[in-house]
């Protein structure tokens, strides 16, 4: 079929349009992903663990959000308000990641894998249960905590909303990158993802160090958390296990345990989900999302960035 | 008809920048009881490793009656005869002494995977035979009072007997041993020596590795003696025992039992 | 005590369940029915997760796909629906055998992420009305009643006997399993893999084996749900199922009673008691928390030492 030269410039704009629009969206979501996955990838570095509770926290940081901005202030947007509702609800988040820790996965440090996986699991249901029976098992709205500003760049829409989940997450991840590299308390961490026990032997107290990227990870997942808030605006009490295990896969496809490559596992894998809602359908896009990840895990198990590490027999 | 001797050709076996195992050759004749023996470190296990299949090696060719194992994964090795026990004792910890030595029956066994679904007269009658020779072997290792307990929560000498029954469950033509005494009192490898004894004379070859130097010149017959992957000597016990390299080997590491 | 236990169990067990139908109303039975098919597909989770020791998140998959395929060859094309049921167990085996190839040699908690991934790959399929066939998000309708012999009159009770007859043979395939080479070397493969392998047993297939074992029987149980209510949509075969069978493995322990009590604290308490209802999900997490720390083999673990009464009989008379 010959098209006249003007529709052909048209169809090649759409498809630009759609590309550039999936790209704005796909880096927003993606920054959330890769938000949440650091998380996942930083206990699981140390602990060898997929901490599935990780996923409810996240939600539960919503929330709590919510409840903050309710209890404290009611209404308003102010930027005071919006940092102040960050802060406290991290510090919450953070609280009950460190709670977690110590009731389900400290008592099972020597058990086998199985039983701290099961545990997560138990945790996971009582997280995201309790969210349930505190605030009910039906859709909230997300407070406005930054106004809906939007710009039209040639055919691409733009929230101010995304350009602030995007900046923030690349700071604090710019952030959590130095932290690791050029910290004492960031080479002890990354000490322990190698060797625990070396580490061990070495003067690193590791209890103090799990801790430690406990709140550092659930601290981000509830940035995340509240990101998902602000950019979705209805939440729900189950939406924890949406979200984690797409952060997980994120994870996974970076190479887990690996900080940069959660970072880019999320960036990746937010591109390809909106890529394929916008090329495809979303009604498709968690088939899309966990076929990538089996095929990962059969082709390259370690992941982009991740590393091979043999068994001594 | 195939000679049942086992032929190792430049075998070299890499982890990344490490050379594990150095252009090793030895050859182990039918019936014998042959010894592998060398400082701590030197790369025995992982000799065995490569030979049966769990860490194959790059160069080289390991050939076992006539046929190229090399490449063989650990299930197809013990299929053709060749069975091993471990440094670590590797039991069915959370099973009981006489499904231990059971699972040495599972290539004798004729059963296919839809018998566990259904049974017929004759996978009955191959349950019957299988728990039979297990019966015979806990006669054989004077394990019968065990026979029901949970394996890991025996002796360690106990528990190495269990694992020896095991390997001779499967009928092996080779047995390899990796440590056999390790951890035993003097009483315990005076019952091992003559083990391997009884073992040699029901027509099964013996490769072992052993640190006790008394039993190692007592039971074997011929040795290769490997320090850092290569084979710096080979040849009975006496003759090892005055080789200046074997002797600096030796004296150069922490070893007391030399 | 615990011989006796176990030699009046099972007549025990089935006594009473014979009985239920006489003695409860129209939607207890229901209950009872319902607790029945998820006995059977907890035991078939049992199989890959208890036996052969494998972190299977999806068997609401299998169920799933012997369900969906019991409701499509009935309700699309017309077949009896006693017909049905050698595909609805082959099926899903041919999956468990496909699905499983690829994954089972994944280190464990990659194995459960993948496994999720296949059950959600699977519901999203069925949600979107793939080839016409899967009906949508509303599943699909008016599947055609078993008859059993003697029960035409009352469908209800004839399906609560259908699933009573799948749990008999369910319970006699594994008592199979258990007492031949194949059940023995799924235990070894679990216990410790290389010493499995290095001892002869081809530790892949086995574990595809317990794949599609456990996925024919679990498929089987979809037909009996089907059947139960004339109907099967997506939400009843979600990732979240397969977490509930996998915890009430863990938890229940790997065993017929373990189970039977895992699936009667998951699914009847909460229909006895409605209050529990919203707090079980809650209050099952905190169990499976504890039950790690406390109890990690289950409330009520695999028995052990399973050798044949004559050669113990032979080893305590002497020797």
């Amino acid at each position: 079929m010959r098209l006249p030269p003007a529709l052909k410039v048209l169809l090649i704009r759409d498809i630009m349009d759609i590309f550039l629009q999936q790209l704005v969206n796909g880096l927003t979501i993606g920054s959330m992903f890769a938000l949440i996955a650091l998380g996942y990838t930083m206990v699981y570095g140390v602990m060898k663990l997929i901490n599935f509770a990780h996923g409810d926290l996240v939600a539960a940081s919503a929330f709590v959000g919510l409840f903050i901005f309710a209890e404290l202030f009611g209404s308003g947007t102010s930027i005071f308000i919006a940092i102040a509702v960050f802060l406290l609800s991290a510090v919450v988040i953070a609280a009950v990641g460190v709670l977690l820790e110590r009731i389900a996965y400290r008592p099972l440090r020597t058990a086998p894998r199985l039983s701290a996986v099961v545990s997560a699991l138990g945790a996971s249901m009582v997280i995201q249960n309790g969210i349930m029976l505190i605030w009910g098992p039906q859709m909230k709205i997300f407070p406005d905590l930054i106004p809906q500003v939007y710009w039209d760049i040639g055919g691409v829409v733009i929230s101010l909303i995304q350009v602030l989940i995007m900046v923030l997450s690349l700071a604090l991840m710019i952030a959590l990158y130095i932290f690791i590299e050029k910290t004492k308390i960031g080479t002890a961490i990354r000490a322990s993802s190698i060797d625990q026990d070396a580490a061990r032997l070495m003067g690193i107290n590791v209890n103090n160090i799990i801790v430690t990227i406990f709140v550092i990870g659930t601290s981000l997942g509830a940035v995340g958390g509240l990101f998902i808030g602000l950019y979705y605006k209805g939440i729900t009490f189950n939406m924890g296990w949406q979200y984690g295990l797409y952060a997980f896969v994120a994870a996974i496809i970076g190479g887990i345990g690996n900080i940069p490559g959660a970072m880019l596992g999320g960036v990746l894998l937010g591109l390809f989900n909106a890529f394929i809602a916008g090329y495809v359908s979303s009604t498709w896009s968690d088939a899309f999302t966990f076929i990538l990840l089996i095929v990962i895990l059969i082709v390259r198990p370690t992941g982009i960035l991740g590393e091979r590490v043999a068994e001594k027999v | 008809m195939a000679v049942n001797e086992l032929i190792l050709t430049n075998v070299t076996k890499r982890f990344g920048g490490l050379v594990a195992v150095d252009d090793l050759s030895f050859r182990v004749k039918e019936g014998q009881i042959y010894g592998i023996i060398g400082p701590n470190g030197a790369g025995k296990t992982t000799v065995f490793n490569c030979i049966t299949g769990i860490h194959p090696c790059e160069e080289g060719s390991i050939r076992w009656r006539d046929e190229e194992i090399r490449l063989l994964p650990p299930h197809e090795v013990a299929r053709r005869g060749i069975v091993r026990t471990f440094q670590t004792i590797r039991l069915f910890s959370q099973m009981s002494v006489a499904e231990n030595i059971m699972s040495g029956r599972h290539i004798k066994s004729n059963q296919g995977w839809w018998h566990g679904v259904c049974h017929t007269p004759g996978s009955r009658r191959d349950e019957y035979d299988n728990w039979n020779k297990v019966d015979e072997l806990l006669d054989f290792f004077d394990l019968s009072k065990y026979a029901v307990s949970p394996v890991g929560s025996l002796a360690y000498g106990i528990q190495r007997k269990v694992e020896m029954a095991r390997a001779m469950a499967t009928e092996p033509t080779l047995l390899i041993l990796d440590e056999p005494a390790a951890g035993l009192n003097d009483k315990e490898t005076l019952a091992l020596l003559e083990t391997i004894y009884r073992i040699r004379e029901r027509g099964v070859t013996i490769l072992l590795i052993e640190h006790d130097m008394d039993l190692v010149m007592e039971v074997t017959e011929y040795l290769t003696v490997i320090n850092f992957g290569r084979k710096i000597a080979e040849g009975t016990p006496a003759q090892i025992q005055s080789d200046p390299a074997v002797i600096e080997a030796y004296l150069g590491s922490d070893d007391d039992d030399f | 005590m615990m011989k006796k236990l176990e030699r009046f169990g099972y007549p025990l067990f089935f006594l009473v369940m014979l009985t239920l139908p006489a003695l409860l109303d129209s939607r207890w039975l229901a209950v009872a029915t319902t607790f029945v098919v998820f006995t059977i597909v907890a035991l078939s989770m049992d199989i890959v997760l208890g036996k052969a020791g494998m972190f299977n998140m999806g068997q609401a998959l299998f169920f799933g796909l012997g369900a969906y395929t019991s409701a499509i060859l009935n309700a699309k094309f017309g077949w009896p629906l006693w017909t049905t049921l050698p595909a609805a167990i082959l099926i899903p085996a041919f999956f468990g055998v496909i699905l499983a190839g690829p994954i089972v040699h994944l280190r464990g908690d990659y194995l459960l992420v993948t496994s999720i991934g296949f059950n959600i790959v699977f519901i999203q399929v069925l949600q979107n009305n793939l080839g016409g066939l899967t009906g949508g998000p509303n599943g699909i309708f008016g599947i055609e009643v078993l008859n059993i012999p003697g029960f035409t009159d009352s469908p209800q009770i004839g399906a609560y006997i259908a699933a009573i007859i799948a749990l008999v043979v369910t319970l006699l395939v594994m008592h199979n399993l258990e007492h031949s080479k194949a059940g023995r070397a799924l235990h070894y493969l679990r216990e410790d893999e290389l010493a499995a392998s290095s001892i002869g047993v081809n530790v892949r297939v086995y574990k595809i084996f317990s794949f599609a074992l456990g996925a024919g029987i679990a498929g089987m149980a979809g037909t009996i749900f089907a059947n139960q209510y004339s109907a099967v949509s997506p939400e009843a075969f979600d990732f979240l199922q397969s977490v509930l069978f996998f915890s009430i493995v863990i938890v229940g322990g790997s065993s017929v009673p373990g189970i039977i009590l895992g699936v009667f604290v998951m699914f009847v308490l909460p229909e006895i008691f409605r209050d529990f209802a919203t707090w079980r999900y809650f209050i099952f997490g905190f169990a499976m928390i504890f039950t790690m720390i406390l109890r990690p083999r289950g409330i009520w673990p695999a028995k052990f030492g399973k050798i044949p009464k004559r050669l113990i009989k032979e080893i305590n008379h002497g020797r």
